[in-house]
């Protein structure tokens, strides 16, 4: 837990002070007039030594007050807009981190010992989020333009992706998540390695005499590489879930950063990457609770 | 060696060849627009077709090398010395400069890398230079955590307090019999899947900073990036498909690539 309050503090003031070491003052590139520069100067404590910012800030964020959105939604509260965008965006977080495992642990147990299952993953896998995203999103517009045409389906509603709101887009948005930037030849790769390992250990050829089913053992000690491997990518995924709304035209907390750090509203964007860094170290500490859970050996 | 690395080396050497001819090749990007030629698919004078702009594909391609090469080797230096001297001294001090060492580096991977680079270019201006350097700071970590833990395992092994033993200079342990000949191919390693992590970063921003418009970050038009590129051309209604589809199967096969050799200089590989 200590570990948990030091990273997330760290990371809040290494966001706060790349805007500080900025050249000039970020104000500068927000108004020319005098009056609300100075306001703005003295909420953000700019006249101030870089020791008294810092306290300042924290006291803030512990207490909820992360400033004001400048222009993204001039006035709203920051910690509210970055509330909602997370309770948005968490599902395809969620959801394509668990589809990742998921589907890793599947091939992995399927096509145990293939060199070519383990290439084909990779191959999939290491393309760009955003390149998939695309690929998807024409292959199946082509292919529903073919049949509308064709006069087998009616248009459907979603037609044409990436307009408009469907479960089919939020579907796909996971699906590119979990697969995209090496998301799932990761968890492919680990759980093969693991399952290799686990299946040549004692404890499994002990199960195997008596006659025991093999799942339970394999699995459940596949637990604690695959803890490790999921929320040391968890920061990728996080970063995915801006590429995959932009390019998809999803809301949520992703397409929320990009337009706050285009927009230059550095409150909302600073804001929005401490509740990134807020996940990344929640995972971490989920992460430390399941090994210590499952392994007996690290609670000593 | 595997064939999949020498394959992968050899698409990295091709790349690298073509971006040193487009350094030299004086293709202007600017002059080669003409309209009476739009969309036109693969000829002779044209080898992947023009876009709808009438620019000569395969030249582009080229070019956009420029975007990425230049950029990766300085999002490399910066990673690889700051990982590699950050690592051996955190693995050779211990105490106190280890844990501050590790602790700067959990800060920095607490902040998702993507992340950390749009809020730099939000601040500082999305000059691809300016990705490059955010790029390195935010991999430094990676590399030090692995040297990290390579020094630290053979701080006490018996080759190391030998050659103490011997009177060799602790500095000289330190660079050549630890770092040098136990860390290279790890510190090569991690190059690679920079490098590979660096062309993701470059060209993501520049397609979605390609459909965003004007004001927006990575490369814009109307110089080339592979991730532009594709922005540019994917929804015309009579593209050339060799526009959008060439750029991205040259970043598929470029970090292939990268994730290939990369593979193949894990230690034990080789048999």
């Amino acid at each position: 837990m200590g570990a948990f309050v030091l990273a997330l503090a760290g990371a809040a003031l290494l966001a706060q002070w790349l805007l500080w070491l900025a050249p000039g003052d970020p104000v500068d590139l927000l108004t020319a007039d005098p009056e609300l520069r100075a306001a703005m100067v003295e909420r953000w404590s700019l006249d101030e030594p870089p020791h008294v910012r810092t306290l300042a800030f924290i006291e803030g964020a512990l207490t909820g007050d992360l400033g004001v959105s400048l222009t993204y939604r001039p006035g709203e509260e920051v910690a509210a807009l970055v509330w909602r965008a997370g309770v948005t965006s968490a599902p395809t977080l969620v959801l394509s981190v668990l589809l990742a495992v998921g589907a890793g642990v599947a091939f992995a147990y399927i096509g145990q010992g293939w060199t070519l299952s383990r290439r084909a993953v990779q191959a999939l896998s290491v393309a760009p989020v955003f390149l998939l995203a695309a690929t998807a999103v024409v292959s199946i517009n082509e292919a529903t333009f073919y049949a509308i045409e064709a006069g087998w389906i009616a248009r459907p509603s979603w037609f044409a992706l990436p307009l408009g709101d469907s479960i089919l887009k939020s579907a796909l948005g996971v699906t590119v998540l979990a697969i995209g930037s090496s998301a799932l030849t990761d968890v492919h790769q680990a759980s093969d390695d693991e399952l290799r390992r686990i299946r040549r250990s004692g404890y499994v050829d002990a199960a195997r005499a008596r006659g025991a089913p093999l799942w339970p053992h394999v699995l459940w000690n596949l637990v604690p590489p695959l803890t490790t491997i999921t929320v040391s990518r968890t920061a990728f995924f996080v970063g995915g879930l801006v590429v995959v709304e932009k390019v998809l035209q999803l809301n949520g907390a992703g397409a929320m950063l990009w337009q706050a750090c285009r927009m230059r509203d550095y409150p909302l964007a600073l804001g929005l990457v401490v509740g990134a860094a807020a996940v990344v170290c929640a995972a971490r500490l989920v992460g430390d609770v399941v090994r210590i859970g499952v392994d007996p050996r690290l609670r000593a | 060696m595997r064939a999949a690395t020498l394959a992968g080396a050899a698409v990295l050497g091709v790349v690298t060849l073509l971006w040193g001819v487009s350094l030299v090749s004086g293709y202007d990007v600017t002059s080669d627009v003409d309209v009476t030629r739009a969309s036109v698919g693969p000829s002779m004078e044209h080898w992947l077709g023009t876009d709808h702009l009438g620019r000569n594909v395969a030249w582009r391609m080229l070019k956009a090398t420029e975007a990425f090469m230049g950029p990766a080797l300085l999002a490399l230096v910066i990673a690889l010395s700051l990982g590699v001297i950050g690592g051996a001294a955190a693995g050779w001090f211990g105490g106190v400069v280890r844990w501050l060492i590790r602790y700067s580096w959990t800060v920095v991977e607490s902040l998702p890398r993507f992340v950390l680079v749009l809020l730099a270019c939000a601040i500082y201006g999305s000059e691809v230079w300016v990705i490059a350097v955010a790029a390195g700071l935010a991999y430094a970590p990676n590399v030090g955590e692995a040297v990290f833990t390579r020094i630290e395992s053979f701080r006490r092994a018996e080759f190391v307090l030998a050659a103490e033993a011997h009177g060799v200079h602790p500095l000289r342990v330190l660079t050549y019999h630890l770092l040098w000949v136990n860390c290279g191919r790890l510190v090569a390693r991690h190059g690679l899947q920079l490098f590979a992590y660096f062309l993701l970063l470059e060209t993501t921003l520049s397609y979605i900073g390609g459909l965003d418009g004007a004001g927006s970050f990575g490369v814009p038009q109307p110089d080339p990036s592979w991730g532009n590129m594709i922005a540019f051309e994917w929804r015309e209604p009579e593209a050339n498909g060799w526009a959008s589809w060439a750029p991205g199967l040259a970043i598929w096969a470029v970090i292939m690539s990268a994730v290939q050799v990369a593979e193949g200089l894990v230690e034990g590989a080789d048999g």
